[in-house]
């Protein structure tokens, strides 16, 4: 859709595309469809040989003398095919953690911050805006509102509401605790770091009571914003 | 995979339903040079943005300038959902953003150049009319401006 739009305006496309059945319908110029799952556009994380034949296979595409060409990618790459929400990980409420996660983040962040180190100071969390180092205040905010207290949070961003900043922040803790958890087991998938964080950890309680408060309101904007959080 | 015969029922049933723009051809822009020659833009609907820009909010039809030359820790995703793993991009950014392979590729002469800017949409829009109508041409204009020959574009 995107790729007509540019190349409508002159510019020959390439793209790369996940679902076949999708780009028969859309009919995008040149597409190569890809038997990845959805975030593997490339195939294998870390592996430039493969990501080199991906590319190639895509830039070939512009030899073609018409439109539209839709070839597909010959090779496999392993990943997760079903991912894991927040419901379905927690299968017995008597396990949950329903503690204050202020520990837990000062617990993981030896690793989190090794695995940032680790990766050329690369990190997915940072989009709240509030740097992780001054979460223990959020967290007890956080927790007194997964708990039904009237409370806010004295350092929100301007210009932001505060379900937009619930959401941000709840991506921020995801990402933080899940790039913890990977270099702790670098062999996670996933599968494991979902059902980690839902099932057994104490941020991952308070995301799913968030998620349930905001879930109970009769607001239908307050309503909506419950799903981008437990998931 | 997603060969649609891997997924979940409800999730094969989302896709198969998912509202797009059927059409009978697609648009047609011969390139007219080799790939040697070529200066390439990238643009991704990912949902990235460099640190500090605004994060994507839900149903957000703008884009994001990426510069070219933007290190890869500076790249964040604010495109978050149940349906697909972050933990791929989270490991490396050339999973949806091929930014490193597009450098390798002009060092060692595969194509010509890339563009001094990358751009980025959200994914996944259920009606993605501004973007076809509106800023997909913007960025097109922006692209020709910049004097790009070719766009690659990756998805999620």
């Amino acid at each position: 859709m995107l790729a007509r739009a540019i190349e409508e305006a002159g510019l020959p496309t390439s793209a790369i595309v996940l679902i076949k059945e999708q780009a028969e319908r859309v009919k995008p110029p040149r597409a190569l469809f890809v038997p990845f799952p959805f975030g593997f556009a490339l195939g294998k994380p870390g592996d430039s040989e493969f990501q080199h034949r991906v590319l190639a296979a895509a830039l070939d595409l512009f030899k073609s003398e018409s439109a539209p060409v839709l070839a597909a990618f010959p090779e496999d790459a392993d990943g997760p095919v079903r991912l894991i929400q927040a419901s379905a990980a927690r299968v017995d409420v008597s396990t949950h953690i329903d503690i204050e996660p202020a520990d837990e983040v000062t617990a993981l962040r030896g690793y989190y911050e090794r695995w940032v180190e680790d990766h050329d100071g690369r990190t997915g969390v940072g989009i709240s805006g509030v740097p992780h180092r001054q979460w223990r205040g959020l967290m007890k905010y956080l927790y007194a509102f997964a708990h039904g207290e009237e409370t806010t949070y004295a350092e929100m961003p301007e210009g932001i509401t505060e379900l937009r900043f619930l959401k941000l922040v709840a991506d921020d803790l995801k990402s933080f605790y899940m790039e913890a958890r990977m270099c702790q087991r670098p062999e996670q998938q996933d599968n494991d770091l979902q059902s980690w964080f839902w099932a057994e950890t104490a941020a991952g309680t308070m995301l799913a009571k968030i998620a349930a408060r905001l879930d109970a309101s009769d607001d239908q904007t307050t309503k909506r914003a419950a799903f981008g959080i437990a998931r | 995979m997603p060969r649609l015969e891997d997924l979940t029922e409800v999730a094969r049933q989302g896709h198969l339903n998912f509202p797009a723009f059927e059409h009978t051809d697609a648009p047609f822009s011969q390139l007219t040079k080799p790939l040697t020659e070529v200066k390439l833009a990238l643009v991704t609907t990912a949902g990235l943005q460099v640190r500090g820009d605004t994060p994507f909010s839900n149903n957000d039809q703008s884009f994001r300038v990426i510069p070219a030359n933007t290190p890869a820790r500076d790249i964040i995703q604010s495109h978050t959902s149940i349906g697909f793993d972050r933990s791929a991009f989270m490991r490396d950014v050339n999973i949806s953003f091929p930014v490193d392979r597009l450098h390798e590729l002009v060092e060692r002469g595969v194509i010509g150049s890339l563009s001094e800017n990358f751009y980025s949409f959200m994914g996944a829009l259920r009606n993605p009319k501004q973007i076809e109508k509106e800023t997909g041409p913007e960025v097109a204009r922006r692209l020709i401006a910049e004097g790009v020959d070719a766009v690659f574009l990756t998805p999620t």
